[in-house]
């Protein structure tokens, strides 16, 4: 595990702080610092929310937020906090939405080429093709998909102020193509071992700019067999990482990957339907927070 | 010790393993598997890039070199002193400007590209061929090896450097 955080630093590719293979959904990094282990999603400041509001001997501390200048609670009968600060915010994030769907290139998703089908549910997508009785599945999550490089560079631009020079940002996320071969009479594979597990990465826009190195458009990382089916992902299964891996081995896997519609074209195109799709999530979270801060 | 292979492109489908197990084919016929060595696939665009950058020529090749070694003699394999000097250097193939040719003349696309290989690693190891005498010389190694790699394998590749002469 650290050691693929400490690569990940070393390449400015952001991947899960588990391996690769982190559970079969691609769990995101954020949600460990928002998730408490024991219940659902609790943000971190609801309890000192609720301390400000309590009337009992817990509210004999007074944050300095509520005697802060500039904070000035704004009574709409709603219930909820509005302050002077909130309403600006507010106003911001319409602007915001509002540039954000000037840029956007699309409303809806590109296509992928080669027959693959598309399921969403929420930041987590899965392209499904069957070939000759394989299922191919190629799963992919946008959160943490920008590399940090084209956000420093958005910042600069930012900091010039000059909106020409600000780079197009680009999602590049990590992807697992899994390969389910159907049982067969004749199969020397065992059905537990029927899904191959293959992780990959896109090491093209981990740097960026002029002289870019010579990498691969899309590399794998590892390699694991699982049991079929959604099950307990199985930590005692043997997982190959290519770090030290034979190149030969290496480049058949490439060439089996390329066989099922897995190759250069499709990293591509994934990178351009995860762009979208991140602008898109990312538009919508915008005015989910936007309809939160304002009063409804 | 090894081949770095690297497809920058989606234009042409490529089988890497067997790229590659033609090219360590190649290495073996001239002893130089302790050398390290790059082949990076590229598409027309690319390698017009690299050619109008380091040869002044806007037009697209088949292949380019850069040897790590500058100033071999054709033939002279180097002995460096140091273990990161084990490189020979990279060859860029153009892949796509191969595979048109190869439309043309119906030909099998993986052969003719180790016959290109072949004929980068040549200039790799100093072969160069801007006179006859060079021309010539070139010439024969290139023979040589793509005899001895139709011996082991049963193929019939012939030599690059009497189809052309724009690659450098």
């Amino acid at each position: 595990m650290l050691k693929s955080l400490s690569r990940a630093v070393s390449t400015a590719v952001r991947i899960s702080t588990s391996t690769m293979f982190s559970a079969r959904a691609l769990q995101p990094l954020t949600r460990s610092t928002l998730c408490s282990s024991n219940s659902g999603a609790i943000r971190p400041f609801s309890r000192s929310l609720w301390m400000m509001s309590h009337n009992g001997a817990a509210s004999v501390y007074r944050p300095k937020l509520f005697s802060s200048k500039g904070f000035t609670p704004v009574s709409c009968g709603c219930g909820s906090l509005h302050t002077e600060g909130d309403k600006a915010f507010g106003n911001f994030l319409s602007d915001e939405i509002k540039e954000e769907k000037k840029i956007q290139k699309s409303n809806t998703l590109p296509k992928m080429s080669g027959g693959w089908e598309l399921q969403q549910n929420g930041t987590e997508a899965k392209l499904i093709r069957t070939i000759s009785g394989e299922k191919v599945t190629v799963t992919f999550n946008v959160n943490n998909s920008i590399p940090p490089k084209f956000e420093e560079e958005a910042e600069q631009a930012q900091g010039q102020k000059s909106a020409e020079n600000e780079p197009d940002i680009v999602s590049s996320p990590n992807f697992v193509v899994e390969v389910t071969k159907q049982a067969a009479k004749h199969s020397l594979v065992e059905s537990s071992l029927a899904s191959c597990f293959i992780a990959c990465f896109l090491p093209h826009f981990a740097i960026h700019g002029e002289g870019e190195e010579e990498s691969d458009i899309f590399a794998i990382r590892e390699v694991s067999f699982q049991p079929e089916g959604d099950v307990e992902w199985k930590e005692t299964a043997y997982t190959l990482n290519t770090d030290s891996l034979d190149w030969a081995l290496y480049d058949h896997l490439m060439d089996f990957l390329a066989d099922r519609g897995v190759d250069n074209t499709f990293a591509d195109e994934l990178i351009e339907l995860s762009t979208a799709m991140e602008h898109h999530e990312y538009i919508k979270f915008l005015e989910d927070l936007s309809g939160f801060v304002k009063c409804n | 010790m090894g081949v770095v292979l690297r497809n920058l492109q989606n234009v042409v489908p490529l089988r890497r393993a067997r790229l590659r197990k033609d090219v360590e084919t190649l290495r073996h016929i001239l002893g130089i598997q302790k050398f390290d060595l790059g082949v990076i696939c590229v598409d027309n665009r690319k390698i017009q890039r690299i050619n109008n950058i380091y040869r002044k020529k806007n037009m697209p090749t088949d292949v380019l070199s850069f040897p790590f070694y500058e100033e071999l003699r054709p033939g002279k394999l180097p002995c460096p002193l140091y273990r990161d000097e084990l490189n020979l250097g990279d060859i860029f193939l153009g892949v796509e400007y191969v595979m048109k040719q190869c439309q043309q003349q119906s030909q099998d696309l993986h052969g003719i590209l180790t016959s290109v290989t072949a004929h980068g690693i040549c200039h790799l190891l100093g072969y160069r061929h801007e006179t006859e005498e060079e021309w010539k010389e070139m010439l024969q190694k290139e023979s040589y090896i793509l005899n001895e790699f139709n011996r082991f394998t049963g193929r019939q590749l012939v030599p690059l450097t009497k189809k052309c002469s724009q690659d450098g």
